[in-house]
């Protein structure tokens, strides 16, 4: 955050919005950040700060924010606010919205929120933005950093007309850590009539097996290239041998599966080689921009659409035969010329030895 | 759904992903270098939710699909030369710009306006599909606005599947956290769905597909009305490519064993 | 019927039209200008009617394999005649990239390096140039010749950038809404019958890499046509069936090719040279290498090589030379400090006239530079490619209106005679025998251009070109005065070993230094294969390069295919047939004419087919 709120401006109110999660127990780990944000943003432009949340059950979330100095809490509460729906959801905030007045409003950019706030904005007359990475003030004003044509532009926007609704992107604050306490929280009626009730949320579905998505928490994003699906030096395609050395690597390394798009496109063309691999694992242009300490990228060429993906991969590697690959090109820290089928395989054993001797101390220890 | 739904897609043209994009300042806000000198293709996810939106017609019968797009005439005329050998639709072109750094909320007026001017456009069957996120503005923003003009208040974003029941019902999946899906069953039209990448392959070029495209496609062309986007304010202080290079160490001719060492101890860090 | 190599026992969707028409590049953009402007009346009504589909204009289609119209072609300079023709008070401006002719040097490059296989003559004159060079205009390492023979003048022509080009004449056509244009659309073969083109067949789609029918199969589709129209360029795959299918004219043959490769380069502020300048360059990095610069506005400018089929050396691999090329003392004082914004590559027919196949036949005519429109003597093709799309389109018109088949009989009359009888006919006369030197050499085939081009195309030298196959000579011999030949065996042997083409290490060995990379202008071949838009190779298509004999690449070394190819698409097999990389091909079709294994004695053992993708780049 750079330079402090400047004398005789207009005095910012701020709205942070949170949801609950379906446990209605906890918060998302990005709502911490962007209350720690807001908190923030608040002090240094003098600003009040008022707390908006909806779930079903929101008293044991509002607690663990309950010293976060918020001058208000409302809260929007009941069965018909549990399940994620876009008219209920955007009933709910628009009353909130309404009830406070904000002229700034700030939330993390959760599915549910990225669905229904940009619609809620529209209600209150006001502008939203998504996908931002950061907020700074300059000259005593809101700025906003966020990308453009998929990470590939980085722009720092702003909007004098109010109320300005900013989505906020994980990574972007550091998580607010306070004390639970005990808010006086106001909870507002929001009585959501037949005609909002057209779409009933069902549940999740979930894919089938762990291994197989994208996986946000992982520390490491492993990423396979159409590479893996191609005729190998004997001339030959590999694709049960692809798929065990993938899945056995996932298995031990607990890592985030991601797929380039030559590849996941194939499990449309009906030619899966790795049948495990859909759309959502999709990394690049037009897929996912996960966020990872590191990412190992395999027999993919490294092209520039695909590596967009790659933007908040911290430590970038990459196994390759082709040394003139994108990826030789500034693009990942390391790149080894190899053969991916013949390093993978190693990489495995070597992990493998490593969990049983880690597995043998823990035996010993106990 | 007796008689079959009527589908708009909405969608716009983006520079072609493998080119290499440069942000340049005009008196008009920021843009890309040689913008119109790029090649285009139609933005990647209004093309799922395009192909998604022919295949739901052509499993419902009496369905129907129009495109409304937003984009430079000469540009969208070459777009659609590709576009239109693919699945069957009505365009609807509207002459303007198709940049990212445009207004998203200019840009759903447009759309909504177009959306409500159809002729024979039937609310009861109606369903708005569009991309969730753009290749250019990426904002996830666009679609729920065009949905709010419109009044529709079921919505759905990042959407990989819909099915469709007789009644006219429909199951939609949407993405959410940790790569699952959120599964509604809605009652039916009207609705807007905006699609994340879905499940299906992209269409073969089908000249007949096209030649019949061409009857609306052309005139829909030649009919589109210049545009301009109102704006709402947004100021951009700066655009900059990002500092992307790194100082790649390529190891070369270092034996398997090696590398695999070096990874794992990578992994473990 | 002939049998077009796809699946035929599948049924096709068939499709009935007036005009077929294969390709778009200048050739048919200067038919289907023309032509559309006759289409429709002011009112609205039909001018020209539909023959198939009656009371309906006429139905034109025309199907580019390229994913939108201009990907991946080159830049020119032209005179532009026959295309301000076409469009009256035409504002260069209007048209991306384009500038008006403003300066124009022709340059003889000395070598600054020492390395380039020049002859004793060559080297005797370098030297007197450099003796003189007090008095004559030697600058940088270069000669800049005092005069330009009138026949390779451009002045007052346009600097093109091909793709930009084809792209506004592209909109200009759909937007009059009179004919269709499909790009990404290969087409796979001629319909042939009794003699006849009766349409064009789409390639498969949903195929493997091997063409059989695979996931989501379609089968391309047969367009029948009352005229198909071919203007598929030098290695079309369907104006190459036709010449199997017909033959070619008695004495006809193809046996003079270029490869051209360029880069378009975003200039440093201070590279000090204006839009509309013209290099044209002789001497360097080869001499029988050719090479040109042309500006373009907003600090833009295409620079390239020629690599001529009669340059014997069987290693000569285009993008190193291009480098060399661009760090020429004469051009890098202005290249220094830019940046490559795209690259590509093509092959160009150089036969002129001896390369004519048959223009018309009953039910097709063939325009543009498969056609042999080519000016060789002039070194210009666009314009002359226009023009006979132009002269077609104006046959057409009059078969139309006076209701005459497109017969072999009418087309000649109509569209034959009027290219004959037309200024780039009499010109494509003067310069049918003016390259034939070029068979002994650079120096004498430079000689025999002037006597032809000065003598208004009344004396010549005699013609001797080997047939492709034959044309370049053996490693050793080429290089056996630089490089002892046990040595030379050796580098041959471990390359084909290594895998990789020999021509690097040959030019190592020879003196030339590396490149400096430089990571914005100079960087390696790869990387200037994924700049400016890179190689899309969608999936469904069946490979388009095949080995048709693959016992006969056995003995190959060094493999030319794989020595000559633009993009590194062709590499040397495991099996001692090259792998083909289709994710890297830029349709350049040099493979196609740089083979040394052959059956019939005159073309090669690889087969150009149908294909799709290709380079994505429009910045050309």
């Amino acid at each position: 955050m750079a330079a402090p709120h400047k004398q005789g401006e207009v005095v910012e109110k701020i709205l942070f919005l949170a949801h609950v999660d379906e446990s209605c127990n906890v918060l998302p780990k990005a709502v911490y950040e962007v209350l720690g944000l807001a908190i923030d943003v608040a002090a240094q432009m003098n600003a009040t700060l008022t707390i908006g949340l909806i779930g079903e059950n929101v008293d044991t979330a509002a607690a663990f924010i309950g010293s976060s100095g918020a001058t208000r809490v409302l809260a929007v509460s009941g069965p018909d606010f549990a399940q994620p729906r876009y008219a209920s959801d955007a009933a709910a905030l628009e009353a909130i919205c309404r009830a406070v007045q904000p002229t700034l409003v700030l939330a993390p950019a959760t599915w549910r929120f990225s669905r229904v706030l940009p619609g809620v904005s529209h209600r209150l007359a006001g502008q939203a933005d998504t996908h931002i990475t950061g907020l700074e003030i300059r000259d005593g004003a809101l700025t906003a950093s966020r990308w453009y044509y998929r990470q590939r532009i980085e722009a720092v926007i702003r909007r004098d007309a109010r109320p300005w609704f900013l989505l906020l992107e994980s990574g972007c604050h550091k998580p607010w850590t306070g004390e639970p306490g005990a808010p006086s929280m106001e909870k507002m009626p929001v009585v959501i009539p037949a005609e909002l009730r057209r779409t009933n949320v069902t549940g999740t579905r979930a894919p089938k097996s762990e291994a197989q998505t994208i996986r946000p928490d992982a520390d490491l994003l492993f990423v396979a290239g159409a590479g893996w699906t191609k005729k190998q030096s004997d001339g030959k395609v590999h694709g049960e041998e692809a798929e065990s050395l993938i899945l056995r690597f996932l298995e031990l390394s607990k890592a985030s599966l991601g797929g380039s798009k030559s590849l996941v496109d194939q499990s449309g063309d009906n030619q899966a080689v790795l049948g495990f691999m859909t759309h959502l694992n999709q990394v690049g242009q037009t897929g996912a921009t996960p966020r990872h300490p590191k990412g190992l990228s395999t027999c993919c060429h490294g092209e520039e659409p695909h590596v967009v993906g790659w933007r908040f991969i911290h430590e970038r590697r990459a196994i390759n035969l082709d040394p003139n690959c994108g990826w030789a090109r500034g693009k990942a820290d390391v790149l080894y010329v190899s053969d991916a089928f013949e390093v993978m395989k190693r990489v495995n054993e070597l992990l493998a030895t490593g969990s049983e001797k880690k597995e043998e101390a823990t035996a010993t220890a106990r | 759904m007796r008689n079959g739904y009527h589908i708009v897609v909405c969608g716009s043209i983006v520079p072609d992903p493998l080119q290499t994009l440069e942000p340049i300042e005009t008196p008009g806000g920021p843009a890309l270098k040689n913008e119109m000198m790029l090649p285009a293709v139609l933005d990647p996810w209004a093309s799922h939710a395009l192909y998604e939106a022919a295949n739901l017609a052509s499993k419902v019968a009496g369905s129907k699909v129009w495109l409304v797009s937003v984009a430079p005439k000469a540009k969208l005329q070459q777009v659609m030369m590709t576009v239109a050998q693919k699945v069957s639709f009505e365009l609807v072109a509207v002459d303007g710009p198709a940049s990212g750094f445009g207004d998203a909320y200019g840009v759903a007026a447009i759309l909504a306006d177009e959306v409500q001017s159809i002729a024979g456009l039937d609310r009861s069957r109606l369903l708005v599909f569009g991309g969730w996120e753009s290749a250019s503005r990426g904002a996830g923003v666009t679609m729920q606005l065009v949905g709010e003009r419109l009044g529709i208040a079921d919505q759905f974003q990042g959407v990989d599947q819909i099915t469709t029941q007789a009644d006219g019902s429909f199951e939609v999946l949407e993405r959410i956290e940790g790569g699952r899906h959120q599964v509604s069953m809605c009652s039916g039209p009207p609705a807007l769905l905006g699609w994340a990448t879905g499940n299906l392959p992209e269409p073969r070029n089908n000249p007949q597909v096209g030649m019949a495209n061409m009857r609306t496609v052309m005139p829909a062309l030649q009919r589109a009305k210049a545009a301009a986007l109102a704006g709402s304010g947004l100021r951009f202080l700066s655009t900059t490519p990002p500092k992307q290079q790194r100082q790649t160490r390529i190891v070369k001719n270092r034996p398997v064993e090696e590398i695999a060492q070096e990874i794992v101890e990578w992994i473990g860090k | 019927m002939s049998a077009p190599p796809t699946s035929t026992e599948v049924s096709r969707s068939e499709m009935v039209v007036d005009i077929a028409c294969v390709g778009f590049g200048p050739a048919m953009g200067g038919f289907l200008t023309t032509l559309s402007r006759e289409i429709m009346n002011p009112e609205g009504t039909p001018q020209l009617e539909s023959i198939v589909s009656p009371g309906l204009p006429l139905q034109v289609m025309c199907y580019e394999r390229a994913d939108a119209l201009g990907f991946g072609v080159s830049g020119a300079v032209t005179r532009a005649r026959g295309i301000r023709q076409s469009f009256p008070g035409l504002d260069a401006a209007a048209i991306p990239m384009a500038a008006r002719v403003k300066s124009e040097k022709l340059v003889y490059l000395l070598d600054p390096i020492g390395a380039s296989n020049r002859s004793v003559a060559l080297r005797l004159a370098d030297k007197l140039i450099r003796t003189f060079s007090w008095t004559l205009p030697v600058r940088h390492h270069a000669l800049e010749l005092p005069y330009i023979p009138w026949f390779m003048q451009k002045h007052d022509g346009l600097i093109l950038g091909l793709g930009q080009f084809n792209q506004w004449v592209g909109e200009q056509l759909m937007g009059s809404g009179t004919v269709q244009i499909w790009p990404g659309t290969p087409v796979a073969a001629p319909l042939v019958e009794n003699e006849t083109v009766v349409g064009v067949r789409l390639a498969d789609q949903g195929t493997d890499l091997q063409g059989n029918p695979d996931a989501g199969f379609l089968p391309g589709m047969d367009v029948h046509a009352a005229l198909t129209v071919i203007g598929d360029g030098p290695v079309g795959v369907v104006g190459r069936q036709l010449d199997q299918e017909f033959g070619l004219p008695d004495g006809h043959n193809q046996r003079e090719y270029a490869l051209g490769m360029k880069m378009v380069i975003e200039l440093s502020e201070e590279s000090g040279l204006e839009a509309g300048t013209v290099f044209h360059t002789i001497g360097f990095p080869e001499p029988e290498i050719f090479g040109f610069l042309y500006v373009h506005p907003d600090r833009l400018a295409s620079v390239g090589i020629f690599i001529p089929s009669w340059f014997k050396s069987p290693v000569r691999t285009g993008y190193r030379y291009l480098q060399h090329f661009l760090l020429h003392p004469y051009l890098w004082r202005h290249l220094q400090g830019g940046t490559l914004k795209s690259w590509g590559a093509k092959s160009l027919q150089e036969s002129g006239r001896h390369g004519e196949p048959f223009l018309a036949g009953n039910g097709y005519a063939r325009i543009g530079e498969g056609s042999g429109s080519t000016n060789v003597l002039a070194g210009s093709g666009v314009d002359e490619a226009w023009t006979t799309g132009v002269q077609l389109a104006e046959a057409v018109i009059e078969l139309l209106e006076q209701r005459r088949p497109f017969t072999r009989e009418n087309l000649q009359e109509m569209y034959v005679r009027r290219r004959r009888e037309s200024l780039i006919g009499e010109e494509a006369r003067i310069a049918g025998d003016s390259r034939n030197g070029f068979a002994s050499g650079v120096v004498t085939g430079m000689l025999g251009m002037a006597l032809a081009g000065f003598t208004k195309g009344r004396f010549s030298l005699s013609r001797d070109f080997q047939p492709l196959p034959k044309a370049t000579s053996e490693l050793e011999e080429r290089y056996c005065d630089r490089i002892p030949r046990h040595e030379l065996r050796e580098i041959a042997q471990q390359c084909a070993e290594a895998g990789i083409s020999a021509h690097d290490c040959i030019m190592d060995r020879c003196g030339w230094p590396r490149i400096p990379l430089d990571g914005k202008l100079l960087i390696s071949h790869q990387d200037a294969l994924l700049m400016g838009g890179g190689v899309q190779a969608p999936a469904g298509y069946a490979n388009h390069i095949v080995f048709l004999h693959p016992e006969l690449c056995h003995k190959c070394n060094p493999k030319l295919c794989v020595e000559m190819c633009s993009g590194q698409a062709l590499t040397r097999g495991d099996d001692e047939v090259p792998a083909f990389d289709r994710e890297k091909c830029v349709f350049c079709g040099a493979c196609l004419w740089n083979c040394r294994q052959s059956v019939d004695g005159e073309h090669g053992n690889i087969e150009f087919r149908a294909g799709a993708g290709g380079l994505h780049s429009t910045l050309n």
